[in-house]
């Protein structure tokens, strides 16, 4: 979320698209209700299913799943077509003015392709701007030169014209333009609108691209950095914001930095590589830090190592591969992954074409399952997983953990808002929570490598673990989590003396002392944090992430004394996009920060970046300081362009490109054969136009309900909740179930191209989902939830038995909401 | 004590359950052993465990999809029927607050109240042999709470407060909304209100009464014929007495008898 | 048949028997339904152990009532059909009232208790089938359950007060007249006053001595 949950009350106009609060995320509904009680703000539901947010929304049109770019294509071309632009934004604020490249071409000249494809890669060199004499990126304010951003983003979404889209999305042209006018009315400066998406905007081929399309609209509306606007990404998790912003993943370090590559042996060539430049005085330039992160988090990791041989402890990623799902299950396969452990993680349900991850598993030699009940994942080798436990080999091992409230620790929400638990009860049984179970392999695996050697000893053996009070034996037994946050706080190293340039005096720190924030994390070694964005929330007296004080300084919601929010307890990121030169905000009823003429200083939240109104770019991660209509870090395209998904019973209208040239297609190796058998059975593709998509005509989309969680496996357990849903079920229209003959209370099995055995789970035939017309022929869609599986107290077919293998072309997040099926009377 | 109204803004409800959930774990209901509905409505009915429940409707009116969510509970009638119908005192009592509660301990099965009540809300179990409804959480707003259902609802829709603040904001709201306060009957008050969405009718949802109020025969019944139990046996009895004091007994003449046995 | 002396026999055991177990089950029937009824009764369930216990003791006395009155009707239903005399004896008020001539002359039973009869059997069925209802009321649309509410509670009224009439004219208002439904056996003088054609053909068969 740039902004956070209650800021949602400050809307005036709420797109949910690719999301279903209502159900998914039912706490945030106390706000958009309030937004619509308060200042009568208008709710639009955009969902291929009438969902229960569409149920109480103002507004409701459907889409074909996988169209969002183009409807959302339709809303930026409706609000240049229209004027509906917050100019002195957009001139300001945005790369709108820039001028690109000249080699550069678009999908309009290259059809449906940017300049730069070589095969199933981009050539980046056309997408960049032009730079004046001194480097910084030349202008047109006047936005009329062809070559500016602005002409370039015009020219691309021309296309995108209200009839165009509507036949593409399946959606009718009225409730169409009902949204663009309702949603673009947000371009005046006083108003703001705000988007609220999860999963159904980002597990898709083109899941990335959906978000940049947000982007592009929210600038030229000038919604972001203002009270109750912005791009607000619902967690599906309750500490899933912990999790990303400490690198649950494998392309990324802690803070969002970018994770070392082979090529990169040394911090030097780390720092090289990763430190973007802008010679633009005005633009902070933020990830121009990176070398202070990087050598604070190495300091933090191998506190007793010089910087250079902490980083080269560090394992690097091949150049050109990744290590997401598909990979690691290709080599588990493959048996070159002869162990996991997984932790709190249930891929046995959870995963795209989970019958093949499940098949994956049992090459494993072993597997640690770690979990507060048996998952399906630690089970897979019982019969109730549909195999003989005889023919398995891999040993397993579940070890029971404790739950939320049977330990202490950080939770993260979706606005950055680090808040401190206590633990409430204790755990049930031989349960211990994760940090005691991870300290516990960490000195087993030090003295595995101590008294056993070892490839590669040193980075085990050097690695600084001081989590708590050392006992008698030098070790930690009890970790405290307090301990951990200090360390993602940041300490000094050594003592240290930071010359603070606008004050112009010289701070004195200590070895041990608390960073105070990450201002004054250093490249040389003196410094130490587990995690840049989170410096600040540890001072040597507190840990602000327990403040619970209910004041609201500014009435807007930010309560900045109620724990501790990331960055800098910045609430509203951005925020000096909601001022202008002078430090006025755009809309005075909901001023997020403001410049106080007399005192000269800022009011209200933190601001992004110091100095007087005017001097400074608002956009401060971006390398020059402007919100970037033209992304050109993105690895498919600097605009978003729509394709069909993967598979789709549909031809692309625009252009003549199906898919994005550039995505992973797994579906391509699986068949021609050259992976893995268990990998290419679970891999195949009903691709448009092919013999293998004919069987297979129907679109499904799975989603979740509000009762169940994820894979069910903390919600399958309880038998208030099993009650309310106790069975899988196959959502579809009468129209549908008419044709195929399906009764209330019938069966169906739904079959893909990766599972021709398939599922067979209950009708459910509702009116809420209706057919596609497109280019006048039919399109069915049936829905499916992901919650079941073969453990709990309830069990039910794995939706995700069916998904497709698709990879999108900058996260590698798999594609659960558009693939083909065909679905019969079981 | 103050008198408490529950009130339901319907246009608020996302129907996510959580009214549901709070309900069964404040009252320690057990969870039933259900089955596919059809619908997302499960339980697909109230029952002795299931005090409150989202209905799901799917209608469609000119072209335009609603799903309508309802949160069903006791209406805790101002003049309940169930009480009124109810054979054992204390089994099922109105209290000053408001709620109808109801208590196991008097009930003795007879399942008067489930007919009488003009909602369809008590429910009976077989096993234990008395019935069970929603008793707006007494236990907690004689404790100064909301009750379980209102202090889970994330979304605004359920609000509890004094009698004068909700029927304030329910006219304030109605107004605000074009919609309107159901029911609005001012012979039959209750101390659960709905604000209604304007342009659908309190008949498009399922299990709803539009005309809610005490049903006639149970007035017969309780008004008319119970007094005249009394009066009929007294006044019977009464004139008896008078035929006897009047008349006196009627007796039997002797006669000197000739032959027979 | 060994008879007293000047004594007529007009009830056999089963009949009696019969009768008492109706009159029994039909005024605790009475009894615990007035203490289900008015809350200000309650010591009549407090007596029986508690309204739970009265209202099984109610459908239990409620079932023996209903099998009576079945056994009853069949046992009665012949004595008590209507006949012409009957509406004489009604325009004269069976005598009780006022002053009167002639009576016409009864068989068995006089037309009021030929009426008492039939609104016994009415209002019992009435009572037996919405009480049946309402012991399940669930099982029936909640019109016809709350109608079943209604008459049971109409029945009782007409049914309670015919039952004190029967009970003052079969006791202190005709003196002689319990003994009918203790012993069986009457004077003589008695069926002459009470049912002179019965007895009259009676005592023309000989073998009914």
């Amino acid at each position: 979320m740039t902004n956070h949950w209650n800021d949602i009350q400050h809307a005036d106009v709420i797109l949910v698209m690719g999301s279903n609060p209502a159900e998914n995320h039912p706490i945030s509904f106390k706000w958009i209700n309030e937004a619509r009680s308060k200042r009568g703000a208008k709710l639009i539901s955009v969902d291929p299913r009438f969902t229960r947010t569409s149920a109480t929304a103002d507004y409701y049109s459907r889409l074909r799943p996988g169209t969002d770019i183009a409807f959302l294509g339709a809303m930026i071309n409706y609000a240049l077509e229209k004027d509906r632009v917050q100019w002195e934004y957009v001139k300001n604020y945005s790369d709108a003015a820039y001028l690109v490249n000249p080699d550069f071409k678009g999908p309009v000249d290259l059809d449906g392709a940017f300049s730069g494809l070589t095969g199933a890669k981009y050539d980046k060199a056309s997408w960049s701007y032009q730079m004046d004499e001194n480097g910084i990126p030349k202008m047109d304010l006047t936005l009329q030169d062809p070559q500016c951003v602005f002409q370039h983003l015009k020219k691309q979404y021309s296309r995108y014209n209200l009839k165009k889209v509507s036949e593409l999305t399946g959606c009718d042209i009225k409730s169409l333009e009902t949204v663009c006018d309702v949603f673009t009315a947000t371009y005046k400066p006083e108003l703001s609108g705000t988007i609220m998406y999860a999963m159904g905007t980002t597990q898709h081929t083109y899941g990335s691209q959906n978000v940049r399309a947000f982007s592009v609209l929210q600038i030229l509306l000038g919604n972001i950095g203002v009270a109750g606007g912005g791009i607000n990404a619902l967690r599906g998790e309750s500490n899933v914001q912990g999790s990303t912003d400490h690198a649950a993943l494998f392309h990324i370090l802690p803070g969002y930095l970018k994770y070392p590559k082979a090529n990169q042996p040394t911090l030097v060539k780390y720092n090289e590589d990763n430190t973007p430049k802008s010679k633009d005085p005005q633009s902070l330039n933020w990830w121009g830090n990176t070398p202070k992160y990087i050598a604070s988090l190495m300091k933090a990791w191998w506190r007793d190592a010089d910087l250079e041989t902490a980083y080269s402890y560090l394992p690097k990623i091949d150049d050109g591969k990744n290590y997401s799902y598909l990979p690691i299950f290709s080599a588990m396969a493959n048996q070159e992954i002869k162990g996991m452990f997984c932790w709190g993680m249930n891929p046995a349900v959870g995963a795209p074409s989970s019958r093949m991850i499940r098949r994956c598993l049992a090459q494993l030699d072993w597997m640690v399952c770690i979990d507060l009940w048996e998952t399906e994942t630690s089970a897979f080798w019982q019969k109730d997983a549909g195999v003989i436990p005889a023919d398995i080999k891999t040993e397993v091992f579940l070890l029971p953990a404790a739950a939320s409230m049977e330990k202490e620790g950080s939770v993260s929400n979706s606005g950055r808002w680090g808040q401190w638990r206590y633990k409430a009860v204790d755990p049930v049984g031989h349960a211990e929570d994760d940090l005691w179970i991870i300290n516990q392999i960490v000195y087993r695996m030090k003295d595995l490598y101590k008294n056993d050697g070892g490839a590669y000893p040193d980075p085990i053996l050097n690695l600084t673990w001081n989590y708590g009070k050392v006992g008698l034996d030098g070790r930690v037994h009890n970790p405290s989590p307090r301990e951990v946050a200090k360390e993602i706080n940041g300490y000094f190293v050594t003592d240290k003396e930071i010359e603070d340039k606008a004050k112009k005096e010289i701070k004195k720190f200590k070895a041990g002392d608390m960073v105070p924030a990450f201002p004054m994390l250093q490249d040389d070694g003196s410094t130490a944090c587990g995690c840049w964005i989170y410096s600040g929330s540890v001072s040597d007296t507190e840990n602000k992430m327990m403040k619970r004080d209910p004041a609201d300084p500014t009435g807007l919601g930010m309560y900045p004394n109620w724990a501790w929010c990331w960055p800098v307890n910045r609430r509203i990121i951005y925020n000096r996009a909601s001022v202008n030169a002078e430090g006025k905000p755009f809309a005075k009823d909901k001023p997020v920060i403001w410049w106080s003429g007399l005192k000269k200083v800022w009011l209200g939240d933190v601001p992004d970046g110091g100095g007087d109104p005017g001097t400074k770019l608002p956009f401060i991660m971006v390398p020059h300081g402007r919100a970037q209509l033209f992304a050109a870090g993105m690895t498919d395209g600097p605009f978003p362009e729509h394709y069909e998904p993967l598979e789709s019973a549909v031809k692309n209208t625009m252009s003549s490109k199906q898919v994005s040239p550039v995505i992973t297609r797994w579906d391509e190796k699986a068949k021609e054969k050259t992976c893995n058998p268990i990998i290419a059975e679970g891999c195949i593709a009903a691709t448009y136009g092919t013999e293998d998509s004919k069987g297979f005509p129907v679109i499904c989309s799975t989603y979740r309900v509000t009762e169940h969680w994820q894979t069910g496996q903390m919600t399958r357990w309880l038998p208030w909740l099993d009650e309310m849903v106790p069975h899988q079920f196959v959502e579809m229209s009468e129209e549908f179930a008419k044709e195929k003959g399906i009764i209330f209370g019938d069966k169906v099995r739904v079959t893909s191209a990766r599972n021709v055995e398939g599922i067979v789970a209950y009708a459910m035939i509702t009116k809420r989902l209706k057919p596609f017309v497109i280019a006048g022929n039919t399109h069915h869609m049936v829905g499916i939830t992901w919650h079941f599986g073969y453990k709990g107290l309830v069990t039910g077919a794995i939706a995700n038995d069916l998904t497709p293998f698709i990879g999108d072309a900058n996260t590698m997040i798999p594609e659960y909401k558009a693939f083909l099926v065909n679905v019969v009377k079981a | 004590m103050a008198e408490f109204i529950k009130l339901i803004d319907i246009t608020k409800c996302t129907g996510c359950r959580g009214c549901q959930v709070a309900c069964k774990q404040w009252n320690e209901l057990a969870a039933e052993k259900t089955t596919f509905t059809g619908s997302l409505q499960n339980p697909d009915d109230l029952s002795y465990n299931t005090w409150t429940l989202i209905r799901f409707d799917e209608v469609e009116q000119n072209g335009k999809m609603n799903w309508l969510l309802r949160h069903d509970a006791c209406m805790h009638c101002d003049w309940p029927a169930c009480v009124k119908a109810c054979p054992s005192p204390g089994a099922l009592v109105k209290t000053d607050e408001g709620p109808v509660v109801h208590n196991t301990k008097f009930c003795i099965g007879c399942k008067s109240c489930i007919v009488a009540c003009p909602f369809d809300i008590p429910r009976y179990s077989k096993e234990k042999e008395n019935i069970a409804k929603c008793t707006l959480c007494y236990d907690r707003i004689t404790d100064g709470k909301n009750p379980a259902c209102v202090t889970a609802c994330p979304t605004g829709c359920l609000t509890f407060g004094t009698k004068e603040e909700m029927l304030d904001k329910a006219a304030k709201r109605a107004e605000k909304i074009g919609g309107f306060i159901y029911p609005n009957n001012p012979k039959y008050e209750t101390h659960v209100l709905y604000i209604m969405p304007g342009g659908l009718k309190v008949a498009d949802y399922s299990h709803a009464n539009p005309n809610p109020k005490m049903p006639t025969t149970l007035m017969w019944w309780k008004n008319l014929f119970k007094p005249f139990t009394l009066i009929g046996i007294g006044g019977v009895a009464g004139l008896a007495a008078l035929h006897y004091l009047i008349k006196g007994p009627h007796r039997v003449h002797e006669k000197k008898e000739e032959g027979g046995e | 048949m060994s008879a007293q002396e000047g004594m007529v026999r007009v009830t056999d055991p089963v009949e009696r028997i019969a009768h008492w177990i109706l009159a029994v089950s039909c005024l605790f029937c009475v009894l615990t339904g007035l203490g289900l009824m008015f809350h200000s009764w309650s010591v009549i369930p407090e007596l029986l152990g508690g309204y739970y216990a009265t209202k099984w003791m109610h459908i239990f006395s409620g079932v023996i009532f209903t099998f009576s009155l079945v056994y009853g009707y069949f046992m009665w239903k012949k004595d008590c059909e209507f006949e012409e005399d009957d509406l004489g004896w009604i325009l004269q008020g069976g005598g009780y009232l006022w002053q009167t001539t002639k009576l016409p002359p009864v068989f068995k039973y006089n037309a009021g208790q030929k009426a008492f009869f039939w609104f016994l059997v009415v209002f019992g069925a009435i009572l037996v089938i919405s009480g049946l209802i309402m012991w399940n009321p669930l099982i029936f649309p909640v019109m016809v359950a709350r109608f079943a509410y209604m008459l049971h509670a109409m029945s009782v009224v007409v049914l309670a007060s015919f039952i004190v009439v029967h009970i003052y004219l079969g006791t202190i208002g005709n003196p002689g007249t319990v003994s009918a439904m203790i012993t069986g056996l009457v004077s003589k003088a008695w069926c002459e006053t009470h049912c002179p054609r019965w007895y009259a053909e009676r005592n023309k068969k000989p073998e009914s001595v």
